[in-house]
């Protein structure tokens, strides 16, 4: 049971970081894109959202790749959960508010035209990445990953 | 490999997290640094800080609505929009009946950036309005890369430009930082779609307002 729950581990380390690390990458490549759909979401202060649109691509590279090579798994699956989370607040209160944005999950975002969101699908999304990253939290055990598990993980799964 | 025995040497571990980490802060800084405003580019005629960095008309004529216009000259809704409204547009700043302000924003891509920067310098020629006209007409795929600086030079005598130095001035990318200044100061005025439409500092109602010319009109109007 153990040998398969360390591949669960590596798929799950795959998908979040693979995710998070395209994700961020497209949002590298149209910055002013990404601030925008910071903004659209019309939550934030917008020099905050400004800024936020500029270094949320460099945390979720960052993010990714750490998940990718099995780095400190606990600590990057940690930030991605939370990412998600905050992903899913920012997006349900858009939809609740009635405002018609494009997430800009991997890039593009602002404002679009009513009828042309696509708010359920990118909350359920966003909703697995989320538990994938609490299994990555609670498991952060897995194949060809970097991290030592038994100085920096078993220990404290206890 | 997760049997590894404790005490087992994290080095590779450690020197991962640090290269990751490092290099991103190392893109990251400078990224923030090239973003902020320049107040040292060189800025296009008829442009003025105090308004966002927009190629102004009818800026000293009093009591009449202020009208800012953010648009990305590739945009295809743009298009649309210029298709609809930009005679009236043009009427009212030939008929002086509105201070209009031209927001050339550029976040769709390169393409957005060499046409903004073209844009600039046909306002040096004081052809902004029909470099305008002439770009829309020509608009191709987004971010096709038909926009070359040479591509853009070659439609400045469509506009009526003959100065040749309207070609040094897009060969050589003469107001890039401007570009990144006006592209600052939409983010600030919260521009999130283009085109976006102030009528004295309000947004027309997207819903409504923007594809309707006679609702448009009357927005206008109304001031």
């Amino acid at each position: 049971m153990k040998k398969y729950s360390l591949w669960i581990g590596l798929l799950a380390r795959v998908i979040l970081g693979g995710v998070l690390f395209a994700a961020g990458l497209l949002k590298y490549q149209h910055l002013d894109k990404s601030q925008m759909a910071v903004r659209a979401y019309e939550l934030l202060p917008i020099s905050v959202a400004n800024f936020l649109g500029i270094t949320l691509p460099f945390l979720e590279i960052a993010v990714g790749l750490l998940l990718v090579f099995g780095a400190a798994t606990r600590i990057a699956a940690t930030i991605g959960g939370l990412l998600m989370m905050m992903f899913i607040i920012g997006i349900s209160q858009a939809w609740a508010r009635g405002l018609s944005i494009d997430c800009g999950c991997f890039g593009g975002g602002g404002q679009v035209a009513p009828g042309a969101t696509n708010y359920l699908p990118e909350i359920l999304r966003d909703t697995a990445l989320a538990l994938i990253a609490i299994y990555l939290f609670r498991y952060p055990q897995s194949k060809f990953g970097l991290d030592r598990h038994t100085s920096d993980g078993e220990q404290s799964n206890g | 490999m997760a049997n590894q025995k404790p005490g087992k040497d994290n080095f590779t571990r450690n020197l991962v997290i640090v290269v990751v980490v490092g290099v991103v802060l190392l893109m990251l800084v400078p990224t923030l640094i090239s973003k902020g405003t320049k107040t040292t580019a060189k800025i296009p005629s008829s442009v003025s800080a105090s308004h966002g960095y927009g190629i102004v008309f009818n800026g000293d004529v009093k009591s009449v609505p202020v009208v800012d216009v953010y648009e990305d000259f590739q945009c295809p809704i743009c298009q649309q929009f210029e298709k609809m409204n930009g005679d009236y547009i043009e009427s009212l700043i030939k008929a002086k009946k509105a201070t209009v302000i031209y927001h050339s924003l550029s976040f769709l891509g390169p393409d957005s950036i060499r046409a903004a920067n073209a844009g600039a310098c046909a306002a040096d020629q004081g052809k902004f309005l029909d470099y305008h006209r002439v770009l829309y007409a020509n608009q191709p795929a987004e971010n096709s890369g038909a926009w070359t600086n040479l591509a853009l030079t070659i439609l400045g005598p469509a506009a009526g430009i003959t100065d040749k130095k309207f070609g040094t001035c897009v060969n050589g990318g003469q107001y890039a930082d401007w570009v990144t200044n006006v592209a600052n100061a939409g983010a600030k005025a919260n521009v999130n779609a283009t085109p976006t439409i102030f009528v004295n500092g309000k947004e027309l109602d997207r819903k409504t307002e923007y594809f309707n010319a006679d609702k448009f009109k009357a927005a206008i109007e109304r001031g």
